[in-house]
């Protein structure tokens, strides 16, 4: 078959109002790489036939949902077909007595909250990218999250079933509909976090959660990186169960501050705590929380309604993706006790010259940050980092930067003494390598 | 490639003396049991009804022992077994005829607590109350509570995915495990995860947790620890009927309130654990619900009265709430004794481990009652109503004729009933040998391939706990990746919507 031929074979799988080629395609780029056309399936049997297709003659796929993390892994290695599977778009199934519901996976986060809030429940992930039209399909495969994840974890400890795609079309389901099952792997966990290199998702069942009744936000500057630090344990052993626990670098807490219109102190690093459940238990805890900061020498100020939510958004947000020049952003995974190692590089850098912002998920210790510079100093700043970040145990992952520092630092760092079964694991999903090649392994 | 159907050879005596004493270069002679009488010990979990006495047990007591002899099995095509405590209910560790079973118990050391990141590092042979016990005096516990916790080992846990009465809330063991050390079929040693978050590449972690011993054995484990609540208050309420018990667990989650724990036993349950631990439930009573709220206390106390609500609007005959920890432990001692307080009752029983949406109870409850009576045998019913993970246990007597195979056919009925509500064939206990067969019920041809990719990954020789959890042999395909050729799709230079 000639080119133009499978071109028109695989648009007539979507219909030609959902293919785009050329110059139109370009939007769709992953990691600056253009695919050749695009397609929007309808349905579950449409994504099997363009695998099918795919794998027929080797072409490969950039499985994706809005594409907001185009920027996340190295660049794919070929890019013929960009699948999005964006109009699988609806709510399944809402037990909402069982807390559990089924969603196909190009739905956006924001549309499955408001089809879920009706009854009270929503799926408890607050990841970035949501006004940008983040999927579930995406928000899984890059096992992305936010500041709530102290209290509810990622979609790792949400997903309990799914229906997937694999590189020949065929299509099979893993885990189940219930919260609690132990048949066979749980192929949902390999799946989340897998980056579209295994299989292109397509349904994904979640347990829910009731929405809390009540929230409110106290955040307070501290003296020293020391104190504050000594607080995040200090709150951590306590009886208070946060929501989220945000330890934020001095320069990033009065932008988020401003932002959200709080006051903010210069030059201090800040602790910003959310306590969400009935109103009275809420009152009791921030009353605790602000007296447990006192004993660190930080004065707290609680905030709620509107400016909360603002100030977390920013934070949920912070530091954005979609790569610029100039522009780095990072995500570093150290044990909650090296959180101010990975500041104090932060400090050093800024004391350098490199734009540098941080702020950490103080309870589970992953830190989001972001660089600003050219080309040679964002790659030196992430070598030091990484450098801390891994002298402690943890990983410094870059979550987005301009080509040419990503292939100066490398994108992943050590995949580690597993990665060699990685590989087996990617090359029986997909022997062609056509899933997006070279993303991940 | 070997397959799983594929009978071994049959060793000669001299294979088998030779092979014996390889085994003994790597764990010396302490560390390999091979005397008839002796290996009796380990020829099943507690699962008894399947017994198969393996060719040797050894015991190492480390990770490079474990790895020498994972390359000696390769070499020599011999399969192998991981062993915990033998608690498992489902034949997990059932051994291998010809096979090894590799018995992690003397690898028992917790090597790190550390505290202040909420972790603690063990290894696989650690009983998981250990772990509860090394942290308690920081105000931590670890969470997942097996009721055969003061015996099952951490590695056991991993391997089943075990749960726990307190699981609704806290999830189970795969939400509290970061990270594993491996020693893959072969003896390669691999490291997934670890104390951190988000480690880049696929979560392997993830995977092996549940994956029954199949996909080699675990050396090393990173758990997170959690702080204990600061109030627990807990609900014992009494019911006439098992649907009420079973409604009043849907209005407690449908306002809102997840509590740690919610456990329905019916009254067969509740007299034979009575006599078996006087746990002070009321004997008359058709069902009775334990609740236990946990957290704050300002939210606890918000949640009580909603609790009651519910209870009462469900026709609870009464609500008693723990007065200390005493009586707690005493209500939850009943529940974590319901298995083996049946021996009382019966001489022999069957625990069926089944899932359905909470939703369903009320209808599911109902067709075991149906089988129970079709069936003639007696169906107790001890279950984490939670999260719709029923324990009925089949009475029956082994002496009567025929009994013991009606019973596990009952049993498998319910396991149907469990999958026509959309539910599973195992919440915890795992398929191992005994519910290989009605994998086939929940899951396609489809599923059961793209799960055997990861076994091929793992273990393409299949050597590893095989004949389990698969419910047909299901053989390796030579994985290698073909090169990619250059398509036809040469840059088109189209610009136009189609
Ligand atoms: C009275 C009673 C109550 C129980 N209550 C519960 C309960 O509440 N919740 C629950 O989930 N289960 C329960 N169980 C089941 C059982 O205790 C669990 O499955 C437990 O996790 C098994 O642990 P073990 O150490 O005994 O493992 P074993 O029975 O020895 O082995 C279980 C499986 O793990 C594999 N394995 C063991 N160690 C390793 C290792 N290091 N690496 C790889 N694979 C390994 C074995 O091959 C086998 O497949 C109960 C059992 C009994 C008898």
């Amino acid at each position: 078959m000639g080119e133009s031929a499978i071109l028109k074979t695989l648009a007539g799988i979507v219909g030609g109002e959902n293919a785009l080629s050329g110059a139109w395609a370009e939007a769709y780029s992953v990691g600056g790489v253009a695919p050749r056309m695009v397609l929007f399936p309808g349905t579950v049997e449409e994504v099997s036939e363009i695998m099918k297709a795919a794998t027929r003659d080797s072409l490969s796929v950039l499985p994706m949902g809005s594409n907001t993390k185009r920027g996340l892994g190295d660049a794919p290695a070929r890019a013929d077909i960009a699948l999005s599977v964006k109009r699988l778009g609806r709510i399944l199934e809402h037990e909402s007595a069982d807390l559990v519901a089924t969603a196909e996976c190009g739905m956006t986060l924001a549309a499955l909250q408001e089809g879920l809030g009706g009854k009270g429940q929503f799926l408890p992930v607050d990841p970035p990218h949501v006004k940008e039209g983040a999927t579930l399909g995406g928000i899984i495969a890059s096992n992305d999250s936010g500041p709530e994840r102290l209290r509810y974890g990622t979609t790792r400890e949400l997903l309990i079933g799914m229906k997937a795609v694999r590189a020949d079309g065929t299509v099979f389901n893993g885990g189940a509909k219930v919260v609690k099952n132990v048949a066979g792997y749980d192929l949902p966990k390999l799946f989340v976090g897998s980056l579209g290199t295994l299989g292109i998702l397509v349904e994904a069942t979640f347990r829910l959660y009731p929405v809390p009744e009540y929230s409110r936000t106290c955040m307070a500057g501290f003296g020293s990186l020391e104190d504050s630090q000594a607080a995040v344990h200090a709150l951590l052993n306590s009886d208070v169960v946060m929501t989220s626990l945000e330890h934020l670098t001095p320069a990033l807490a009065v932008a988020a501050a401003e932002r959200a219109g709080i006051p903010a102190k210069r030059g201090r690093y800040h602790l910003a705590v959310r306590i969400a459940n009935v109103e009275k238990a809420v009152r009791d805890q921030m009353e605790h929380v602000r007296g447990i900061l006192k004993n660190h020498g930080a004065e707290a100020s609680v905030f709620e309604g509107d400016v909360e939510n603002s100030f977390w958004s920013g934070i949920r947000e912070f530091p954005g993706g979609a790569s610029e020049e100039g522009r780095a952003v990072l995500k570093a995974g150290v044990v909650i006790s090296e959180v101010p190692s990975v500041f104090k590089v932060i400090e050093m850098l800024r004391e350098g010259g490199v734009e540098a912002l941080a702020s950490a998920r103080a309870g589970n210790g992953m830190v989001m940050i972001e660089l600003g510079g050219d080309d040679h100093a964002l790659a030196g700043a992430i070598d030091s980092l990484r450098m801390v970040a891994e002298s402690g145990g943890g990983t410094l992952v870059i979550n987005d930067a301009p080509p040419g520092v990503k292939s100066a630092a490398g994108v992943w760092g050590d995949l580690g003494s597993a990665y060699g079964l990685m590989k087996r694991i990617k090359s029986g999903y997909d022997p062609l390598d056509i899933l997006n090649p070279g993303r991940l392994v | 490639m070997k397959s799983d159907d594929k009978s071994y050879h049959t060793r000669t005596p001299g294979w088998k003396h030779a092979f014996g004493k390889k085994l003994e270069n790597i764990l010396g002679k302490g560390g390999v049991v091979s005397a008839g009488d002796e290996l009796i010990a380990y020829d099943a979990d507690a699962l008894t009804g399947t017994r198969i006495i393996p060719m040797f047990v050894v015991l190492p007591e480390s990770a490079a022992q474990v790895s020498a002899v994972l390359g000696l099995c390769y070499e020599e095509e011999v399969p192998f077994v991981p062993r915990g405590a033998g608690t498992g209910l489902s034949g997990g560790a059932l051994p291998t005829e010809e096979g090894v079973v590799i018995s992690l118990s003397r690898m028992n050391r917790i090597l790190e607590v550390d505290i202040a990141n909420e972790r603690v590092v063990v290894e696989p042979g650690v009983v998981n109350i250990n772990v509860t016990k090394a942290v308690s005096p920081y105000g931590y516990y670890y969470a997942p509570d097996p009721s055969s916790q003061v015996v099952c080992t951490i590695g056991g846990n991993v391997a089943e995915n075990s749960g726990g009465v307190h699981c609704l809330k806290y999830g189970v063991t795969t939400n509290h495990v970061l990270g594993l050390e491996v020693v893959l079929p072969g003896g390669e040693i691999i490291e997934t995860g670890g104390k951190t978050l988000d480690r880049p590449g696929y979560d392997l972690t993830g995977l092996v947790v549940g994956s029954e011993g199949l996909l080699g054995i675990v050396t090393k484990v990173v758990l997170r620890i959690v702080r204990k609540p600061e109030t627990v208050k807990t609900f014992l309420a009494a019911f006439g009927r098992i649907e009420d018990a079973g409604a009043a667990v849907s209005g407690i989650t449908a306002r809102g309130v997840i509590p740690a724990g919610l456990e329905i036993m019916d009254n067969l349950c509740i007299r034979s654990v009575e006599e078996a631990v006087h746990a002070g439930y009321p004997v008359d009573a058709g069902s009775i619900l334990l609740v236990e709220l946990d957290g704050p206390a300002a939210g606890v106390e918000a949640e009580m009265p909603i609790v009651e609500d519910v209870l009462r609007e469900n026709n609870a005959t009464l609500i008693k709430m723990a007065r200390d920890a005493k009586e707690r432990d005493l209500f939850w001692k009943g529940r974590k004794n319901a298995f083996p307080a049946m021996g009382r009752v019966s001489s022999h029983y069957y625990v069926q481990d089944g899932v359905i949406p909470r939703s369903r109870l009320a209808e599911v409850l109902g067709k075991v009652e149906e089988l129970s009576r079709e069936y003639g045998l007696r169906v107790a019913n001890v279950f984490h109503a939670g999260d719709g993970n029923l324990h009925p246990l089949v009475l029956y007597s082994a002496a009567n004729e025929g009994e013991p195979e009606r019973a596990h056919e009952l049993a498998g009925k319910i396991l149907r009933a469990c999958v026509d509500a959309g539910g599973s064939i195992t919440g915890e206990h795992g398929v191992g040998n005994d519910k290989k067969v009605y994998m086939g019920e929940m899951f396609a041809e489809s599923d059961l391939d793209a799960m055997n990719v990861v076994r091929c990954s793992f273990d393409p020789k299949g050597l590893s706990n095989p004949g389990k959890v698969f419910p047909t042999p299901r053989t390796c395909v030579e994985q290698g990746a073909k090169p990619y050729t250059e398509h036809p799709l040469q840059k088109a230079g189209m610009g136009e919507m189609f």
